[in-house]
């Protein structure tokens, strides 16, 4: 769960890390009613990269300036996102831009501290930042930092400050389970203090049973999502749409995209990922079901699950019942195997429902049945 | 021989009274791993599936001998219930499940190399030695004993993958399911080492996915000299970027995690690798029959295989 500058500056302050003291405003006029210090900074609160490049930071000299540049800001679309509301600060005179980054990387088998002297919004063209793996945030060791900054940073005292602030990243992304903590820029100022003039960080959705504020996010991050989106998350169903015409119903993330890419082989294009695994109950797959009849595009269901832990009598006992009592005359393909799987074809014996053997015959039909829908 | 389990492995389960530790207690029981004692703090039952239960770790491994363990509790005490278990002298524990913080899998890791033990997980069905015994739930028609070590980031495509092995006849060593999150017990490298040592395993099979860099380590390991004929099946060259494809580390963020530039770096490292589950079999007979002494054995291509990178 990405954060909002707004929100993420808030965590760095609250870990020591100096921040500007900032506002949020969701209105252009509100700017009138605060008494300010000129220039300020107007900047777009989206969670889309490359916010700076497509004019979501703009320097603002007067009120007038700060209110028009706001309203422009706040009807801009960043990728598919519009900001709910920008951040008002004063403007930094900046004298060097870093890059400091602290997060979660497989080869640390846990942090990672990323730094370069060089950061601001072409950071990808420069030389990559150098990386201190840290592991877990109790073995950060300044002196093995230091180690790595000696030869790209050469300013001793921007070096000592970068790694006190390191300290502080690290302690900030294990205590209040951050992904990742990027800063850039980390500004230097004139006087030589150093500034987090930006603030990318990711929170871990996971930990949202020990964490209110995580949790609350992804409440609030779930209301603002399309409704069929937001009632399968609500329904712990994994749901990404796509452009496509095959609806897929499956367990188990692996076997989701397995079946997406024999769908696009076969000529036809997945609707959708749907992945139930993580409720495999009748409740489930019926929310499932009524998403994808409910999706004009999707054109057939295919329902393809390989279980272990779920066990493929019940998963068949549950079809059974759902394609009895549905109403949508939506065409289905199944195609189910693993624990217990033999005993599917009993299970649908009568009902004029059949278990493809191979997931390749059961996408070659779902697909067929899309061509046929597309001539009609 | 096989990796980490065998037939004379003695299995702990932890949270063996909930429902997943019960099916699974009679589930390993009846593949014949030996299943010594079970787990449960708050212990309602003396025995589940006519197994001993104990209220702590401890107190399961001294009465039982036990030296590995599968752990079935939520993600939210998990890391109390795995530290636990490499604190009774345990070496080898299974962690299947999935939701878990990035911080405890870091804490969870660190507390395996303390203690100098394994983990294996989260988020995996577990892992299986054919023929002799099995610490998860994946479905045991799927596998058959012979000569591939398989390692796998998904469960569900495992499952699918080693269903056409043993239909196709090609057995394995030991099937390891490494987990889809980016913080983990068993890392493809240290899977790969593990059944690199192994001698009756001849070749190697790595099922991956976008996202992440775990498929650079296969590539790395296959091309160092002496290394045994890999081959891959890569998933997800249908997912949209900057989407999460429900395994955290699933996520297209950079130009490496994508499927063109794994396969790429497969591809040239000579890992016999495919983009779709229906070519599996046959870029696995191929790595088979790159083993001189496997060609006049009983191999043979039926389906002509050419790796290649897909669209």
């Amino acid at each position: 769960m990405l954060l909002t500058e707004y929100e993420g500056k808030s965590l760095l302050r609250d870990a020591g890390v100096p921040v500007s003291d900032g506002f949020l405003v969701r209105t252009a006029d509100a700017i009138t009613r605060r008494k300010l210090t000129y220039p300020v900074a107007v900047k777009a609160q989206v969670a889309s990269a490359g916010r700076g490049k497509a004019g979501g930071v703009v320097r603002a000299a007067t009120p007038a300036k700060a209110r028009s540049a706001a309203r422009r800001i706040l009807a801009m679309c960043f990728g598919a996102e519009r900001p709910a509301a920008v951040l008002i600060e004063p403007w930094l005179v900046i004298k060097r831009e870093l890059y400091l980054c602290v997060t979660v990387d497989p080869a640390a088998q846990g942090y990672v501290v990323l730094y370069a002297p060089r950061g601001g919004i072409d950071i990808e063209r420069g030389k990559p930042p150098v990386r201190y793996d840290v592991g877990p945030a109790r073995d950060f060791r300044a002196y093995r930092l230091r180690e790595i900054l000696r030869d790209i940073e050469p300013d001793a005292s921007v070096r000592e400050k970068v790694i006190a602030l390191a300290r502080r990243l690290v302690e900030l992304a294990s205590t209040r389970d951050c992904v990742t903590v990027e800063i850039n820029p980390l500004a230097q100022l004139d006087d030589g203090s150093l500034i987090a003039a930006d603030a990318k960080i990711v929170r871990d959705e996971y930990a949202a049973f020990r964490a209110p504020d995580i949790a609350a996010s992804i409440a609030s991050a779930t209301r603002q999502q399309p409704r069929p989106i937001a009632r399968a998350l609500a329904g712990d169903l994994m749901l990404v749409w796509l452009d496509g015409e095959v609806g897929l119903i499956s367990g188990g993330a692996g076997m989701t995209m397995a079946t997406m890419d024999l769908i696009g082989d076969a000529g036809g294009r997945p609707a959708c990922f749907l992945d139930c695994s993580n409720n495999p109950t009748p409740a489930g797959y019926r929310l499932a079901f009524d998403l994808l009849d409910q999706a004009p595009a999707v054109k057939v269901i295919l329902v393809s699950i390989f279980g272990g832990l779920t066990q493929m009598d019940r998963v068949a006992r549950v079809m059974k019942d759902i394609m009895q009592q549905r109403r949508a005359r939506k065409p289905v393909v199944f195609r189910l195997n693993g624990t217990n799987a033999k005993q599917v074809a009993d299970i649908f014996a009568g009902t004029g429902l059949s278990n493809h053997a191979t997931l390749e015959s059961a996408v070659a039909e779902s697909v067929a049945i899309t061509r046929k829908a597309g001539r009609r | 021989m096989s990796v980490l389990i065998d037939q004379r492995t003695r299995f702990v389960i932890q949270g063996i009274t909930g429902n997943v530790g019960r099916f699974s207690a009679r589930d390993m029981k009846g593949y014949g791993t030996a299943v010594a004692g079970g787990v449960s703090v708050n212990k309602r039952d003396s025995d589940v599936e006519g197994v001993p239960v104990f209220p702590d770790a401890r107190a399961a491994c001294g009465a039982t001998g036990a030296d590995a363990s599968v752990v079935y509790v939520p993600a939210a005490t998990a890391l109390d219930h795995v530290v636990e278990a490499f604190e009774a002298g345990i070496k080898l524990v299974v962690y299947p499940g999935d939701g878990l913080p990035l911080r405890d899998a870091i804490e969870m890791r660190a507390a395996a190399n303390a203690n100098g033990a394994i983990l294996v997980g989260p988020n995996t069905p577990g892992l299986i030695s054919p023929g002799k015994a099995k610490a998860g739930f994946m479905p045991s028609f799927c596998y058959t004993p012979g000569p591939l070590g398989v390692i796998s980031r998904s469960g569900s495509l495992s499952y699918e993958a080693c269903f056409r092995l043993t239909t196709a006849g090609l057995g394995q060593t030991t099937v390891i399911g490494i987990g889809g999150d980016p913080v983990k017990g068993v890392s493809p490298a240290e899977a790969l080492a593990l059944l690199h040592a192994d001698p009756e395993t001849r070749a190697i099979v790595y099922l991956g996915e976008i996202g992440g860099n775990d498929e650079y380590a296969v590539a790395c390991y296959a091309s160092t000299p002496g290394a045994k004929p890999v081959a891959a099946l890569i998933v997800g060259r249908q997912a949209p970027k900057g989407k999460k494809m429900g395994h955290a580390a699933a996520l297209i963020g950079s130009h490496a995690d994508t499927h063109p530039a794994k396969m790429k770096a497969l591809l040239r490292a000579g890992v016999h690798a495919t983009g779709t589950v229906t070519e599996l079999v046959a870029a696995v007979k191929a790595a088979i029959l790159s083993i001189p002494e496997m060609v006049d054995k009983s191999f043979t291509l039926d389906v002509p295989f050419s790796p290649r990178e897909r669209g």
